[in-house]
């Protein structure tokens, strides 16, 4: 949900939630934004905030009007999360990127071992199958369902502030995997790693459910801090 | 004092007991189920006014407003969240959408910047496939509700149909909480630990110290003396030894 951000002047803060959302691919390229009216009250701040945040969007190219019938505000054609996750790469470091990796896998990991304690056997038999039917061959939908599956995961904790937590930080680190998603290679590596995740917790097996997550989220940390290094070198 | 049993006491009771609180469970859930059902129909009428593949998701919103409105000011139990969920490719404009109010302040469900839930496929989650698949209301959960509330929950949903197509479900989120500080008191009143389990033997609530809310009770590590089916709901009334 959006959290109220509340007080006026805070038009800001309006344009980076709005430009995570675009840059994160959870608004894509032609969406409809929400109306003004929806995000002033959904977030708590006036029209007024919302239209200078709109603004801004617009000149930075990721939003565009329309007047009319069909009118509203769109996410900009041009919007391509790929480019954003390589500025978001070369903006941080290689230790803000380890510290980020550290954290996701305290908490991720904590989230399964939970859910090897708490699912129910039924609920990770339809995970797997729908792990084992997703198209390795096809970047585009990969993300997202493999975010949504690492979140219906540690939601099987039955624990909603540990869920919470893991929602913010997915949301941190997921547009940045994007950079890895691209190779076939790693798609096919993050999905086997997974599916030894989901084993452990189908099987109760705490410790080796943890273990299982710990390796994914090093992979995947190493793996960013490996295109990291190769950006500096160009 | 009961007089005449001739049953071996502590079996009866156990039994007289699981049938009382699956009555205090059915009581509780009724209050929901039938209001919800019937804004279902109200929503299937609104959405049958607008020929097959119009209908907008600012359209929808319009549309459901005061039925999610409605189902929130029930009369004498806490709702937390109420509204209409779509079903692929209902719309003209969106291949999914959630037209749906929560929280105290009513606020609309509108998707936000730090988090993955723009994309999520419900198609898959209990509270839309069950309905969706039986044309039954069904109340799922206890669940961490990641899409909705970001609480633990109950969500009831009912199959809204237009002419015998499915184009959605009409839902109500209840809080976890709320269920466990509705229930526990008359299931206290029974005067033996009693678990309500769902159907995939997960605890909703339980006045057993033993179990807590959302522990799995798996059936090899529990001896049941007594077990009864909730009328309308898929939850089950347990006594362990």
């Amino acid at each position: 949900m959006f959290t109220p951000i509340g007080d006026a002047g805070r038009a800001e803060l309006v344009e980076k939630r709005l430009t995570d959302a675009i840059t994160g691919g959870h608004l894509r390229a032609g969406d409809r934004l929400p109306s003004e009216a929806d995000l002033a009250r959904t977030m708590g701040v006036s029209p007024v905030t919302v239209r200078e945040a709109l603004l801004g969007l617009r000149s930075r190219g990721l939003v565009v009007t329309r007047r009319g019938r069909h009118g509203g505000s769109f996410v900009s054609d041009t919007a391509d999360p790929l480019v954003f996750a390589r500025d978001a790469l070369r903006a941080s470091s290689r230790l803000a990127l380890r510290d980020l990796g550290a954290h996701y896998g305290a908490l991720t990991m904590a989230g399964v071992r939970l859910a090897a304690r708490r699912a129910a056997p039924p609920e990770l038999v339809a995970m797997r199958a729908r792990l084992a039917r997703l198209d390795t061959d096809d970047p585009g939908p990969w993300r997202q369902s493999m975010d949504d599956l690492q979140l219906e995961l540690v939601a099987l904790s039955q624990s909603a502030r540990i869920t919470r937590d893991q929602m913010r930080l997915q949301a941190e680190l997921s547009p940045l995997l994007r950079l890895i998603d691209v190779d076939p290679v790693q798609r096919g590596r993050q999905r086997a790693l997974f599916e030894r995740v989901l084993e452990a917790v189908e099987a109760g097996d705490e410790p080796a459910a943890s273990e299982a997550t710990e390796r994914m989220v090093d992979e995947t940390i190493h793996a960013l801090d490996a295109l990291h290094m190769a950006q500096d070198e160009i | 004092m009961a007089t005449g049993l001739t049953t071996a006491p502590s079996a009866a009771t156990a039994t007289d007991i699981t049938q009382r609180a699956a009555d205090a469970v059915a009581l509780y859930f009724a209050a929901h189920l039938p209001r919800l059902e019937r804004h279902a129909a109200d929503m299937a009428r609104a959405i049958g006014a607008h020929a097959p593949g119009t209908l907008t998701a600012s359209r929808i919103d319009d549309l459901i407003e005061p039925h999610a409105h409605g189902i929130l000011d029930h009369p004498h139990e806490p709702v937390y969240g109420a509204g209409f969920i779509a079903a692929m490719d209902l719309l003209a404009d969106a291949p999914s959408h959630l037209a749906w109010w929560q929280g105290n302040d009513r606020r609309k469900l509108v998707f936000p910047a730090q988090s993955v839930k723009q994309a999520i496929d419900y198609r898959e989650l209990e509270w839309f496939r069950v309905p969706s698949t039986t044309g039954a209301a069904h109340v799922a959960g206890p669940y961490v509700d990641y899409l909705c509330s970001d609480e633990y929950t109950m969500t009831a949903a009912a199959p809204v149909v237009v002419d015998g197509t499915f184009v959605g479900v009409a839902g109500l989120d209840v809080l976890v909480d709320t269920v466990e500080r509705r229930l526990t008191p008359s299931l206290r009143a029974l005067g033996r630990p009693i678990l309500l389990v769902n159907g995939v033997g997960r605890v909703l609530v339980s006045t057993d110290p033993r179990f807590a809310s959302g522990d799995v009770v798996r059936s090899g590590r529990l001896e049941v003396v007594a077990r009864q089916r909730c009328a309308a709901v898929d939850l089950d009334v347990v006594v362990a030894a």
